[in-house]
């Protein structure tokens, strides 16, 4: 309160004026009242996208493209290395002195549909995405064929690296299997030794 | 490679081929020729993942192996360059030049061999005889023959090629792979296939099995006679598709569509005299021009000849007249037309971007090369202080150069003239690293919108995999709904808010690599003829 000049010396700052090169009668800048914007302000807005049926169909190619790289085996994944060769496909690479000869055989075949409706195909690729978190490889099996072999694909890969509950998981339901049972076994087993008491 | 295709890349690479494989190529990118030790203790990763990326990077044709530079006997070394991992954004326009071309065998042909990189012939054939045959209504199925028809036009039109063979011994100069024009590059080996395509089916009947079983049996022998031929796509005749497509809707534009047939008739007529550098097609006489247009239009010929004038006398000089004899010579002039289309773009860009004073400003100095500040405010009619605005904005921008010519030796600023001036090249220059780092930013954006949401994605895979489960095991329509209205309203909103973002995102790369591609053509001409 001593400081404040009030009617007399409105200028006063805790810098001495002269020193940083602010002469009398200057105009300062305004004051800043919130913090500066986090983009530069844009004069012109930027032209709208054409849209037609060619630019949605490249959309589409390209979305669809993206999904089925993710499927294929060039899509390698960090957790690979601890796997090794899967059963599904063979990449040989023999390297000698003068020429490097690799060999590729595929025995699968991509599920790809062109004829997709737009959101079911975002949401398979999306599935993509996250089959390829859960599982790994091989995962486009598992939406040809269904449940039987996904289980069987499931036994087969015993490596452990990922410790999921294989029963909640198999149906990539929020269910556990054992949801769905209708207790139909239950009880059906040691009928002959009656010493103990069923509760 | 510059910081902003290096940062692209890695995203690209990111997204088709994994981290792995991303890691392993910026440092490729970044650290030019090393051998497989020198990748492996930089970056960390284990010799496996190092060398299953490098397939991969081999395998798509964005990485070249030589023996080492310090002689005979020294390791391999392995390069990579940006241009090829760029093309991935071409991808689509590439299959669906594919499709208008060749139809849906043709489009799936191209799709296949971009996933894979290089196939070999039988291979490839089989594959999309059995994704035609999925698409086709139940009993019927694609007949490899009818595949391998469609294979053989692509290769005799040159949009596919053999891979250059493996000839890793001698070390090569150029950076970049060597445009491969051995002398079977596009000679299709003969290729026993008979065979239809194969329908993945749970249930399979009787007739499908016996094919499943012979196809394993055929894979196995596995002699289709083109064992160790691997084919991929020629992205080069792409891009010389792609120009004169460019220069056909330009000159649609301008004048009209007659006008364009006629300019695409002389583009067909010298589609295999010209060479993919040459900056205009060979001469063409009117009488040949007359002789090969379309029998739909019927145009007499001296309309014929009055188009002609139109197009010669157009300043834009997409047609050129080059003699006198035969009724009139007449090239098209391709370096010239890129260059104009190039010179549209990078106008348009100024417009947008700073409004249509400064764009005439902007014109004004690339037609009149260099003009004083006064000259400026003068001839583009613009008041004094708005002009002075504009000129240096676009100079901060760097669109605009200021050359200084001094009267005397001091270079006093009151006895210099100071002139504006455009530099086409080094403006386009700087306008397509602008480009890459506008894609590699709505990548960027993409990623991080979904990465936001995946909670709510996760959960509506979720819901979309029960319905179909309970689909598929046939169950009421009650117990349907009830897994629907597991999503609530609002974040059945969020959804299609979010997927309208990711589209738009999406849809902006492609068309952001449309500009992409012309101003690389116009500056791979540019550099190609001086």
């Amino acid at each position: 309160m001593a400081g404040r000049g009030g009617g007399r010396g409105r200028r006063m700052m805790t810098f001495s004026v002269e020193a940083v090169g602010i002469t009398r009668g200057d105009s300062l800048p305004p004051s800043i009242q919130q913090p500066t914007p986090l983009f530069p302000v844009m004069e012109q807005k930027p032209l709208p996208l054409t849209a037609g049926e060619e630019e949605e169909y490249l959309l589409a190619l390209k979305q669809e493209f993206r999904g089925a790289m993710k499927s294929l085996p060039c899509f390698i994944q960090p957790t690979a290395a601890h796997r090794g060769q899967s059963s599904t496909h063979t990449h040989t690479h023999t390297h000698t002195q003068t020429s490097l000869t690799y060999t590729h055989t595929q025995t699968h075949t991509h599920f790809s549909f062109r004829f997709y409706y737009y959101y079911y195909y975002f949401t398979c690729f999306l599935c993509q995405t996250l089959q390829k978190k859960e599982e790994g490889q091989s995962s486009e099996d598992e939406e040809e064929e269904g449940e039987e072999k996904k289980k069987k694909q499931e036994e087969e890969e015993a490596e452990g690296e990922e410790e999921y509950d294989e029963e909640e998981f198999e149906e990539e339901t929020d269910y556990v299997m054992s949801y769905f049972d209708n207790g139909e076994e239950f009880g059906g087993d040691s009928d002959d030794n009656m010493d103990e008491a069923i509760y | 490679m510059t910081a902003q295709e290096v940062r692209l890349c890695g995203l690209l690479l990111r997204e088709h081929f994994g981290e792995v494989v991303e890691k392993v190529g910026t440092h490729l990118l970044k650290g030019g020729a090393q051998n497989l030790r020198t990748i492996i203790h930089e970056t960390g990763i284990s010799l496996d993942l190092v060398k299953k990326s490098l397939c991969v990077l081999v395998q798509h044709g964005a990485c070249v192996f030589r023996s080492g530079r310090k002689g005979a006997g020294s390791p391999t070394e392995y390069q990579t360059c940006c241009d090829r991992i760029l093309r991935i954004l071409r991808y689509p326009r590439y299959i669906y030049t594919a499709k208008t071309l060749y139809g849906d065998t043709g489009e799936l042909i191209i799709e296949e061999l971009l996933q894979r990189g290089h196939m070999t012939m039988s291979g490839t054939i089989k594959t999309v005889a059995d994704r035609l045959t999925q698409n086709m209504e139940e009993g019927r199925s694609m007949d490899y023959s009818e595949v391998s028809s469609a294979f053989f036009r692509l290769v005799e039109t040159h949009f596919l090629q053999r891979c250059p063979p493996l000839a890793g011994a001698e070390p090569k100069d150029s950076a970049t792979p060597a445009a491969p024009s051995f002398p079977d590059c596009y000679k299709v080996p003969h290729v026993t296939l008979v065979g239809r395509g194969k329908r993945q089916l749970a249930s399979e009947d009787g007739e499908d099995q016996r094919n499943a079983k012979k196809a394993k049996m055929d894979s196995q022998v596995g002699t289709h006679g083109d064992e160790g031929i691997c084919w991929q796509v020629n992205f080069e005749r792409f891009h010389l598709h792609f120009r004169d497509q460019a220069i056909i809707s330009a000159v649609a534009n301008k004048l009209d569509q007659t006008s364009s047939e006629i300019v695409r008739t002389m583009l067909r007529m010298s589609e295999v005299t010209t060479s993919p550098t040459a900056t205009c097609t060979k001469p063409l006489s009117a009488n040949e021009i007359f002789r090969s247009l379309p029998t739909s239009y019927n145009i007499p010929r001296p309309i014929l000849d009055q188009y002609l004038t139109l197009l010669i006398d157009d300043p834009m000089e997409f047609v050129g007249k080059a003699g006198e004899s035969g009724g009139g010579m007449y090239v098209v002039n391709m370096h010239r037309a890129l260059a104009n289309l190039a010179r549209a773009t990078l106008e348009s860009v100024v417009q947008e971007r700073f409004g249509s004073r400064s764009a005439r400003i902007f014109r004004l100095l690339l037609r009149k090369r260099h003009l004083e500040q006064k000259q400026v405010e003068d001839f583009a009619m613009i008041p004094a202080k708005e002009a002075k605005d504009m000129l240096y904005t676009l100079l901060s921008q760097n669109l605009v150069q200021l050359q200084e010519i001094p009267k005397t030796p001091d270079y006093a600023p009151s006895r210099t003239f100071y002139l504006y001036t455009v530099n086409q090249l080094p403006t386009a220059r700087m306008l397509l690293q602008n480009c890459y780092k506008t894609v590699a930013n709505l990548v960027e954006r993409r990623l991080f919108e979904s990465k936001e949401s995946k909670r709510l994605l996760e959960k509506s895979q979720r819901i979309e995999a029960i319905l179909a489960s309970l689909q598929a095991s046939g169950a009421e329509p009650e117990q349907l709904t009830e897994v629907e209205e597991m999503i609530t309203a609002p974040e059945k909103q969020q959804l299609e808010a979010l997927r309208l973002h990711i589209n738009k995102l999406d849809s902006a790369e492609n068309q952001v690599d449309e500009t992409i591609f012309l101003l690389e053509s116009y500056i791979n001409s540019t550099a190609s003829t001086s």
